[in-house]
């Protein structure tokens, strides 16, 4: 097993919305194009990612839908909604606040 | 939109649970399918990749589960899950729940029921636009024990007074009439009123008008406006009434008004009142002189509306000075005692009336709260049993991780459904119950209907009382330490049976509550018994009367009296018949006068109160009152001889100071010149009032040169035989004459009683209810107590305890609670049946049953209560005489 960095929950949110933010996607993509992106540095386990899943469309932060996968196969596809996309710039925001913060700390001492 | 969203989401959730799970299924199942495609393309054999997705993967049911607890339940969901869980208890303990239900139905629906009509009768006060400003006027009357009323001369006197008064109006005491409709004559109530009558009381007419000043002088044509209710209900709520003739009395009146919705009358007691008549019109009804007579037995309430910034202090100080005046201007005519401002929404109905009428309302009230009561301490007795009984249930609960949150709103949505049931049978029940009641006829129409207030308040306090009593136990019981519990230990904790616990105290209140109600309910019958067996004085075995109107029919007057002659003779020619007479209006109608005895003062103090009864030659003998001395009316008497009349005993003693008062003389008050003599003296008769009213007298209608209206016959066979022969007799006699009352004497009697049976048998009902609920509580308790005690029994029996021993432990506990509770109940009783003899205190003009201590019927009672207590307690205890003690030992 390789190490398998924990991400905080809010982050979490975060990454996922801003991985849909393009174009929808199911979860097995989501997770994958996180690990891409991060150039392996973060891997989400399925454990976290559907509870999240399921937390953010709890919400309405964003939606599911059936289709059809890149191999015909049934998927359920999530999607940003409106809200969705206002409440990730929220969480952008939040986050750059929080790093830089942290950052400023851990360089300090 | 994100609500919307949200809310979406949980509705599906809610109602589509089944998919959701397919679909999370469905989802997971494509991810590890993916991972397994990615770990074969990267060179694994199938099988490999699979295990290995699966191994990253992690369980696959506590992600569900993760997934699960992320959407959240919301309070919907919770909700639903309660019910559902609720509903399969429920009924899975059907003999519990059905119990329950049939005991808040019942304690609702009767309640209900029984409140409407007390409602209807008593406390349906009309809401008046600014009720402060309206002024109730009486003259006191000449007699200090006697009832104040009002006299027309004395209301013009008062409607003088403008600057006081904005608006004065004078209306009549309901009275009979009989009216026309459709071709049947029917029994109407009317109201002589002035033209103000509907801007004093504030209100309108609905349609059409009401009369107007040239319709209230005396001679005009006759108009009247018909009640609102007795619009819809007799005259099919048609606008075209307006216009038409109808005729009352015999004389044709115009309708030009329909009254206001929602107003039955002046006298708000739930008597509905069939048409108003202008007051002048009693002179075209023959009763002229009520508009002129000044003493107070013209029997007119007068009622004003002050004006603003006139108080009720002002308006008396003027009427005292106007009492004086009138005394003083009519020595011999007015009552001379002053006048009486009252405030009308100081009084119900009348000042002098409002006592008994309070006392017998607060009494039927406590009754039906009675039953209320027990049934739901019965309730609350089921609910502690079985929530006691959950004890364990609710510990194994905590002990796999329910928090007391969760158990307390379990148990709560339980109550909440239980009560809602019950309450829902319990509506239906009221309705049923006051569609019944309606059915019960009775001589005057009352407004029944169902009250939404009461419905909302009973059901309130049965829901409260489910709610705090399923509450109690849980929260108790999630108080308690899990490891005895769970052990079956609990038992041994349990408090002695005789100790006061909440449970003992409710089988107490109970027992007592319903032995009070059975007592109260023995009140009404002792009342009714009283009234059945009262001497009536005259016979009623064979005696059929027949009753018609001939005014209806445009008969003269001497053509009347021929047809009438002619039924008489032929009437006794029946063959059975022993006598026959002709008299008018049915036998026992009385009518107050006062009158002034010869030889006393002819001023208004020395004038008594008596009343009338019409007759005729023969009458006496047909109804067999017993004559005492000198004769009885004959052929003699007639329109052109003296004036005589025959008295009762108790008349002739009191006023005229001797049993054999013939020869002596007397008039009416109204009439000064005419004198009255004596002819005979008559045992006195029940005159249909509760309590007789002594002072009789019979005048003759012969000798008023009036038509008469009714023959009564009496037979030595079958008086139903005798009632169809005269009834043969009238009609081939005279077709077109219409019967307004065909009876027996003993039907007549028989119907007269009909409201205070209803009474009595609606108590009795009661009263079995709450036996019958009582004992349902017993039931259970004792039930409870046995299989609460079973390991202990077991042990007893096993040690070799005689049997009835044992059923005689269990039982001992319980007897002595129903005995303090029908002690208890019995001591109410008592406390009761004198309370009412004293509020029934003989009221001026109306004496009301008083009831008396009857110590057979409450042994009686403590019978039935014991008996009861039996009957409840042999199941169980049966139950525990056969138990098996090995079982019992076991039992846990």
């Amino acid at each position: 097993m390789s190490d398998q960095t924990d991400v905080l929950q809010g982050t979490l949110d975060l990454l996922i919305m801003r991985t849909i933010a393009l174009e929808p996607m199911h979860g097995w993509a989501i997770a994958l194009r996180i690990q891409q992106v991060s150039n392996d540095l973060l891997r989400v386990q399925q454990g976290s990612l559907y509870p999240a899943l399921h937390r953010l469309e709890h919400q309405g932060w964003i939606t599911a839908a059936w289709g059809v996968s890149e191999n015909n196969r049934r998927a359920r596809y999530y999607a940003l909604t409106k809200a969705g996309r206002k409440q990730l710039v929220i969480e952008v925001s939040k986050w750059d606040r929080l790093s830089a913060g942290v950052n400023l700390v851990v360089q300090r001492t | 939109m994100r609500l919307w969203h949200i809310l979406q989401s949980r509705l599906r959730s809610l109602f589509f649970r089944d998919r959701r799970e397919s679909d999370l299924r469905e989802e997971l199942q494509f991810h590890l399918e993916r991972e397994t495609e990615r770990l074969q393309a990267s060179g694994l054999p199938r099988d490999a990749a699979r295990l290995h997705a699966r191994r990253v993967f992690g369980g696959v049911e506590p992600i569900k589960e993760a997934c699960r607890d992320a959407r959240g339940l919301s309070w919907l969901e919770t909700l639903a899950r309660d019910l559902r869980h609720s509903l399969r208890r429920l009924i899975r303990d059907w003999r519990f729940t059905t119990a329950a239900v049939l005991i808040l139905g019942l304690g609702i629906g009767a309640n209900t029921a029984m409140f409407s009509v007390i409602n209807a009768v008593l406390f349906r006060h009309a809401s008046l636009p600014e009720p402060a400003r309206l002024v109730d006027i009486y003259q006191r009357s000449a007699d200090p024990g006697g009832q104040d009323f009002n006299s027309y001369p004395a209301y013009l006197d008062v409607a003088d007074y403008t600057d006081l008064f904005a608006s004065t109006m004078a209306t009549s005491i309901p009275h009979g009439a009989t009216y026309q409709h459709e071709g049947t004559l029917r029994p109407a109530l009317i109201e002589n009123t002035t033209g103000r009558y509907l801007s004093v009381l504030g209100l309108r007419p609905s349609l059409g008008r009401w009369f107007s000043p040239d319709e209230e002088t005396r001679g005009a044509p006759v108009v009247t406006v018909l009640g609102h209710r007795t619009w819809r209900s007799r005259f099919g709520a048609d606008p075209a009434v307006i216009g038409r003739t109808v005729r009352i009395d015999g004389v044709p009146v115009l309708i030009v008004g329909i009254g206001p919705a929602g107003h039955n009358g002046t006298i708000n007691i739930g008597i509905v009142t069939d048409f108003w008549l202008p007051i002048a019109s009693l002179e075209a009804f023959g009763m002229a002189d009520a508009l002129e007579r000044r003493p107070n037995e013209s029997m007119f309430l007068v009622k004003a509306r002050l004006r603003d910034g006139v108080t009720v202090a002002q308006a008396q100080a003027a009427m005292d000075i106007l009492g004086r005046r009138l005394a003083a201007e009519y020595p011999n005519e007015d009552p001379g005692r002053g006048i009486r401002v009252v405030a009308s929404k100081d009084i119900w109905i009348h000042p002098q009336f409002d006592g008994p009428i309070i006392a017998t309302a607060s009494t039927v009230l406590v009754i039906v709260g009675l039953v209320l009561a027990i049934a739901c301490s019965n309730l609350a007795t089921l609910l502690l049993v079985r929530g006691a009984s959950r004890a364990k249930d609710i510990s194994i609960r905590l002990a796999i991780g329910a928090t007391r949150r969760q158990l307390v709103r379990q148990v709560l949505t339980e109550s909440l459904l239980l009560s809602s049931v019950g309450g829902a049978a319990g509506c239906v029940l009221a309705w049923w119950g006051i569609r019944w009641l309606r059915t019960v006829e009775l001589a005057m129409t009352i407004d029944l209907a169902l009250d939404g207030r009461v419905l909302a308040f009973a059901i309130a306090v049965a829901v409260l009382t489910g709610i705090a009593c399923g509450l109690a136990p849980a929260l108790s019981a999630t108080n308690v330490d899990l490891l005895p519990t769970l052990r079956g230990e609990g038992a041994a904790q349990a408090v002695a049976p005789r100790r006061l616990t909440p449970k003992n105290a409710l089988i107490i209140f109970q027992v007592s509550m319903s032995v009070l109600l059975l007592g109260c309910a023995s009140i009404f019958l002792q009342a009714a018994d009283a009234e059945r067996t009262k001497p009536l004085g005259y016979a009623v075995d064979g005696v059929a009367m027949l009753e018609t109107d001939s005014r209806f029919t445009g008969y003269s007057a001497a053509h009347a009296r021929t047809v009438y002659d002619e039924l008489l003779r032929q009437t006794a020619t029946i063959p059975g018949v022993e006598s026959a007479a002709l008299t008018r209006g049915l036998p026992g109608g009385i009518t107050g006068q006062r009158l002034v005895v010869e030889g006393t003062a002819g001023d208004r103090e020395s004038s008594v109160a008596a009343v009338m009864i019409s007759a005729g030659p023969g009458y006496v003998e047909t109804l067999r009152i017993p004559l005492l001395h000198g004769r009885a009316f004959d052929a003699r008497d007639r329109a052109n001889t003296p004036r005589v009349a025959v008295i009762s005993e108790t008349m002739a003693r009191v006023y005229f100071g001797t049993a054999n008062a013939v020869g002596r003389r007397f008039r009416l008050e109204s009439e000064p010149g005419s004198w009255t003599e004596v002819i005979g003296v008559v045992r006195d008769v029940g005159t249909g009032l509760v309590d007789s009213h002594p002072h009789q007298f019979y005048l003759s209608f012969t000798q008023a040169d009036a038509v008469p209206t009714t023959i009564v016959a009496r037979t030595s066979r079958d008086a139903a035989d005798l009632l169809a022969a005269m009834q043969r007799k009238l009609r081939d006699l005279d077709a077109s004459l219409p019967v307004t009352t065909a009876k027996t004497m003993a039907q007549a009697r028989a119907d007269a009683r009909t409201a205070s049976q209803a009474i009595a048998a609606s108590l009795v009902a009661l009263g079995t209810l709450g036996l019958l609920l009582a004992s349902v509580g017993l039931y259970a308790v004792i039930a409870f107590a046995v299989t609460r005690r079973s390991r202990e029994i077991g042990i007893r029996l096993a040690l070799g305890a005689p049997r009835q021993r044992v059923v005689w432990s269990v039982l001992r506990g319980v007897a002595g609670l129903v005995g303090i509770g029908t002690a208890l109940g019995l001591a109410l009783s008592v406390l009761a049946t004198l309370a009412l003899r004293a509020a029934y205190a003989p009221a001026p003009g109306v004496s009301l049953y008083r009831p008396t201590v009857d110590p057979v019927a409450l042994l009686a009672i403590a019978l039935i209560m014991g008996l009861v207590g039996v009957a409840a307690a042999f199941v169980p205890a049966r139950r525990a005489v056969l138990t098996d003690p090995l079982v019992a030992l076991r039992h846990d």
